[in-house]
């Protein structure tokens, strides 16, 4: 085996430094859930491992004065399962991120390793999508904040420019009667990759949604934003044919690589079931809440 | 026979003596064991299914770090990992048996068969060298399918001239022709039995040593039968004499068959040990596992079920194929021939039986008995073609089954295809399932279900099997190369407690519990005086080791034998001090006892009289207290029951969740209920897994795509109801304790009943077939094939 540089830097900029300065021969660890698997595969080698849990930002989880919420990218799902306000505003986001793996796993696991790792199946990323997240990034040319959809690039590939690190999710304010809701297909349960994940964040108004996001996972070499369902959904009752209509853009959405975990047809058609199963999740949840 | 007088007897719930070292991580498997000086071996696999190795270079790893040697299969002349047991094809001739070489020579034949061996100082350096051997291969084409295989376009063994092992029949095929012109219907069916990987739990491991003073060798190894190693390893792989091979298989963590053959890394870190000079141990981690324990199932079968006009079955044919993989694993052979074809009778009195078998060499990992072994293909058939039989004639497929069963008062019962059942009541089961499972309310079940837009279907499974593996004068002439007796060796101790040697192996089945419950039950002595000793041939005088539910109806019924021999001696003493002829002592609770006296002396002074024989008459009474008995089962056992499975499917995903199973299984008499419960909860466990869960997939190059628990769905708690699961019925005839073995029957009888649900609850929607493992998408195409 070689040698294994290991740093934990308490700041942001020593991070972002350490990680440019090696040039691709480093890799960020926040849970290790993906990278030590990896690494212990012998499918990465890394020369320097930068730990980011010690950077206080990347840990923590703040209100924001919009009235949002920001979470630290290396955030546990135990860790958020635990706020006391987050998992009644951003129900869907938070059972996303623990379905993930079992008890142990999620002791670890973060969201943002999860966006990261770059896989198209990866839980945590729809329910993000479809709050309408924003990714803000840190590298060695500074600052930017981009959505969370525009991060993945393709199965296992990210726009992070490199040296940059993935800092935090900033999740917008939200009106009342509005919440969200994450399902997958489960061929069993929490140790497997999805094979359709769907994420859907409301707004209603009485029986009417007025405000709507859709996501998909595992049906295209990314995780979807289907605006095209969302569209189908406002200014619905979100009666039996809305669904069906938004149904039908989550199967048109979808792009999947047929492999052994489900062929193509049967993956487009569940898409669509899952949309009306997560929409009546989240709406019920909206009304009430 | 009463329950224990101790409260640790037959028949008690006693909790598992084992449990607490396994629970507190106080076990001791192989792995935990390292020897002074101890290297570590990594073994280089073939990444190709089939390939010619045109060279080989590992001067590179021989010169890296730590590394002591590296061995090929041109290095490491030895004997051919042998088969136990020889089939001959119906026109007489014996099976084609090739070389297998413990490393590959010339040519490898799945992915993951053996190319050489890495050994260094440590684990990471013996796995780095081995990524800088160089070896050339030219890829051939893959005899992957049977069917492909078949075509002998490509051959596995260039040498014996065909991918066809076997060509075998059983049963009169001129009366099975007769009947099937008779018939007022004929029902047919293909089936395919899905591919499984064994899993255990702990991955296979070995540590070889060899002792230059005594040249004495010792293999740790992960067996479920220690004694069968040492004698097709030392016999015929490394010629090693017996009493200079010593095989200690420890704590083992789950076999489910997997266990019970000689591996070539068994071989391989025996015969290095005295290369390098210290003891070499080598562990597979979970992906090596996938590609290098021997597979389980993976047969196609074309079967013809002949009825008369009032549904009584006249007659039945089965094709089989049956893939053998590269090599013939140890006991392969027999799976689909024997301990299968020679089940097709089930519980029926179906009068002709004919099968034909062909195995068949592939390119891919050996198939070999795995829990349950060649008798759930054949319940699986059984049942499949009986509830196709009820839909096509339209007769109710419990009507259909009350009236092909075997009547409990038919037995002893002949079946045409060589097996002789002692035992059983079918309809017993039969009807105690149907109470149990409240067969009565599943209309109302279903009707709420189809409310909800799911839906719900029953499924049966009368199942029959025969264990207690086996009578060897039975299996000689079948082709068995080994006979299966068991011994014990009750050693009584100068105080009077106890160790007993089984040749049994114990790796889960929790025989220090169960054969304890045997001892104190018939000594009347307390569980803790007890020890039970397994799995060291240095201690244990010689054993089959436990596989084909043998244990307690085999190496059980040694020990009592053993037991009474005990007795027998201990009243000889007691006569002696007691002054009383031997005829005249009783034996009860615990007591020597002169009858009609009062004149008695405890268990534990005849113990000591025995190692302190001051006054013994030494022509008539042998000082000691120390038996051993070997047993020869008279036939097998023939544990049987019903399964009732029943299923929800979600039309719109077809996932199916098995919302309740049932079985009420017929084992004899039980020593234990609760390892009873537990082996019949993992045994049907399994059964769903193979049903709706499992597939060992191979893609047409021959490699394996189901290669981790990513891609292989192990079954999981969550994946299953809460179990009713209860015991009743015969005993066996043929032995005294009257027990007919567990270890096999949930998943034996499971798969059918599960499949048989699924396909009833999809039957309205227009679905006829299904094939398992039922898969969410799988049962969704067929819905929308159906439509
Ligand atoms: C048993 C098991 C079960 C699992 N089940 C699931 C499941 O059901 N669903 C699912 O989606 N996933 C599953 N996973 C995968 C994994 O747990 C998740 O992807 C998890 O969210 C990864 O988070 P992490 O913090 O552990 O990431 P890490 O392993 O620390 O990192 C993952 C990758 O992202 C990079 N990275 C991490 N943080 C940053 C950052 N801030 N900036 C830049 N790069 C970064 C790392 O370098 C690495 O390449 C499972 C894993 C295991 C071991």
């Amino acid at each position: 085996m070689t040698d294994i540089q290991y740093v934990a830097p308490s700041t942001l900029d020593e991070a972002v430094g350490a990680y440019a300065a090696a040039k691709g021969a480093a890799r960020i660890l926040a849970g290790g859930t993906d990278l030590l698997v990896q690494m212990r595969a012998g499918m990465v080698k890394p020369g320097l491992i930068v730990d980011i849990k010690k950077v206080a930002e990347l840990s923590a989880i703040e209100k924001t004065p919009e009235g949002g919420f920001r979470i630290g990218a290396a955030v546990s799902g135990a860790v958020l399962e635990e706020h006391p306000t987050f998992g009644k505003v951003w129900p869907g986001v938070l059972e996303g991120l623990n379905l993930i793996g079992s008890t142990q796993v999620q002791g670890r696991a973060s969201a943002g390793g999860n966006l990261c790792n770059g896989s198209p199946a990866a839980d945590s990323i729809p329910g993000l999508v479809a709050a309408g997240a924003i990714a803000t990034v840190q590298g060695p040319n500074g600052r930017r904040n981009i959505p969370v959809e525009q991060v993945p690039t393709g199965p296992g590939k990210t726009s992070l420019a490199p040296g940059e690190i993935l800092v935090s999710f900033t999740l917008p304010p939200r009106p009342a009667h509005s919440s969200d809701a994450y399902l997958r297909m489960i061929p069993r349960t929490e140790m497997d990759i999805a094979v359709v994940g769907c994420a859907v964040s409301l707004t209603m108004d009485g029986d009417t949604c007025t405000a709507a996001r859709v996501s998909l996972g595992a049906v295209a070499p990314t995780v979807l934003l289907v605006e095209d369902a969302a569209k189908a959904l406002v200014l619905t009752k979100l009666d039996d044919a809305s669904l069906d209509k938004a149904a039908a853009a989550c199967s048109a959405a979808c792009n999947p690589i047929d492999d052994k975990r489900g062929t193509i047809a049967y993956r487009t058609k569940v898409a669509g079931v899952l949309l009306k199963r997560t929409t009546a999740i989240a709406a019920e949840r909206a009304k009430g809440g | 026979m009463p329950d224990g007088t101790t409260g640790t007897g037959i028949g008690a719930a006693v909790k598992r003596v084992e449990d607490f070292r396994f629970l507190t991580g106080k076990g001791n498997y192989t792995d935990d064991i390292n020897r002074p000086g101890q290297s570590y071996a990594y073994i280089l696999r073939s990444p190709h299914a089939h390939a010619k190795i045109t060279s080989i270079d590992s001067s590179a790893a021989k010169a890296a770090a730590g590394v002591l040697a590296v061995f090929t299969g041109e290095d490491m002349q030895v004997g051919s990992l042998p088969c136990g047991w020889q089939i001959h094809s119906k026109d007489g001739s014996p099976m084609l048996e090739p070389e297998h070489p413990p490393l590959a020579k010339g040519k490898v034949r799945y992915v993951g068969d053996q190319v050489a061996v890495v050994i260094a100082d440590t684990y990471s350096q013996a796995k780095d060298a081995a990524e800088s051997i160089v070896v050339n291969y030219e890829v051939l084409p893959a005899a992957v399918s049977m069917s492909d295989a078949l075509t002998d376009k490509s051959l596995v063994h260039d040498d014996i001239g065909s991918n066809l092992c076997f060509d075998w029949e059983i049963g009169d095929e001129a009366a099975v022709d007769e009947a099937m012109s008779k018939a007022a219907h004929i029902t047919k069916i293909d089936l395919v039995n899905n591919r499984l990987v064994p899993n255990a739990m702990e991955p296979r491991a070995a540590v070889g040593e060899f002792d230059a003073a005594t040249g004495e060798y010792t293999l740790y190894t992960t067996s479920q039968n220690p004694h069968v190693i040492r004698l097709l390893m030392g016999a015929f792989v490394l010629s090693i004499p017996e009493h200079k091979l010593r095989v200690v298989a420890p704590d083992v963590g789950g076999g489910f068959g997997s266990k019970i053959y000689h591996y070539a890394e068994e071989a391989i870190v025996t015969w290095a040990a005295p290369k390098i000079g210290r003891p070499i141990k080598w562990v597979a981690d979970r992906s090596e596992a996938f590609i290098s324990d021997a597979h389980g199932r993976d047969q196609i079968n074309h079967a013809e079920l002949a009825l008369d006009a009032n549904g009584k079955f006249l007659a039945l044919k089965v094709q089989t194929q049956a893939n053998m993989g590269a090599y013939l694993s140890t006991f392969a052979p027999c799976v689909p021939t024997y301990l299968s074809a020679t089940l097709l009778a089930g519980t029926y009195t179906t009068p002709a039986i004919h099968a034909n078998v062909k195995a068949i060499f592939t390119n891919t990992v050996p198939v070999d008995a795995y829990r349950g072994a060649g008798r759930p293909e054949s319940t699986y058939l059984i049942e499949r073609i009986v509830d196709q039989a009820a839909r096509e004639t339209g007769i109710d497929k419990v009507e259909i089954r009350r009236r092909n069963f075997i009547p409990a008062d038919a037995f002893p019962y002949q079946t045409p295809v060589a097996l002789q059942y002692d035992s059983g009541d079918y309809e017993a089961t039969l009807s105690s399932a149907t109470k149990i499972a409240d067969v009565a309310g599943f209309a109302a079940r279903k009707a709420e279900a189809a409310s909800r837009g799911k839906l719900r279907g029953m499924g049966y499974s009368t199942y029959l099997e025969a264990c207690g593996i086996a009578p060897s004068a039975v299996v000689g002439s079948l082709g068995a190369r080994a006979g299966l007796y068991e011994s014990a060796e009750v050693r009584v101790h100068p105080t009077g407690s106890v160790t007993v040697f089984t040749g049994t192996h114990s790796h889960g089945q929790g025989h220090e519990t169960t054969f304890a419950q045997l001892v104190s039950d018939r000594l009347g002595l307390p569980m803790e005086n007890i020890e039970i000793s397994h799995g060291d041939t240095n201690k244990v005088q010689f054993g089959m080791g436990t596989y084909g539910s043998r244990s307690l109806a085999v190496g059980g019924e040694a020990l009592i034998r053993a037991v009474d021999k005990i007795i027998d001696k201990a009243k000889k003493i007691a006569a002696h001090v007691l002054e009383a002829s031997a005829d005249d002592i009783e034996f009860k609770d615990g007591n020597f006892t002169v009858a009609g006296t009062d004149r008695s002396m405890a268990f534990g002074e005849v113990a000591l009289t025995a190692y302190v024989p001051h006054n013994f008459p030494h022509d008539e009474l042998e000082p000691g207290l120390d038996e051993k008995a070997f047993y020869d089962p008279a036939n097998f056992t023939y544990p049987g029951g019903c399964h009732i499975c029943e299923v929800e499917i979600d039309p719109e995903t077809g996932v199916t969740e098995v919302i309740k199973f049932t079985a009420v299984d017929d084992v004899g008499r039980v020593i234990n209920p609760m390892i009873v419960e537990g082996q019949v909860h993992g045994g049907v466990a399994q059964g769903i897994g193979q049903a709706l869960l499992e597939y060992a997939a191979y893609d047409d190059s021959g490699q394996l795509v189901t290669g981790s628990f990513m891609d292989y769905t192990m079954p999981r708690a969550d994946n299953f109801p809460k179990f009713d699961v209860t015991t009743e019925g015969t005993l066996c005839t043929h032995n005294t304790l009257g027990v007919k073995g567990v270890g096999e029957v949930g998943a034996i009888g499971s798969p059918p009943a599960v499949i048989n649900a699924v396909i009833d609850a999809l039957w309205d929607r227009g679905v006829r077939d299904m094939s398992m493992p039922a898969t969410p998408e799988k049962v969704w195409s067929a819905l929308q094939a159906a439509e």
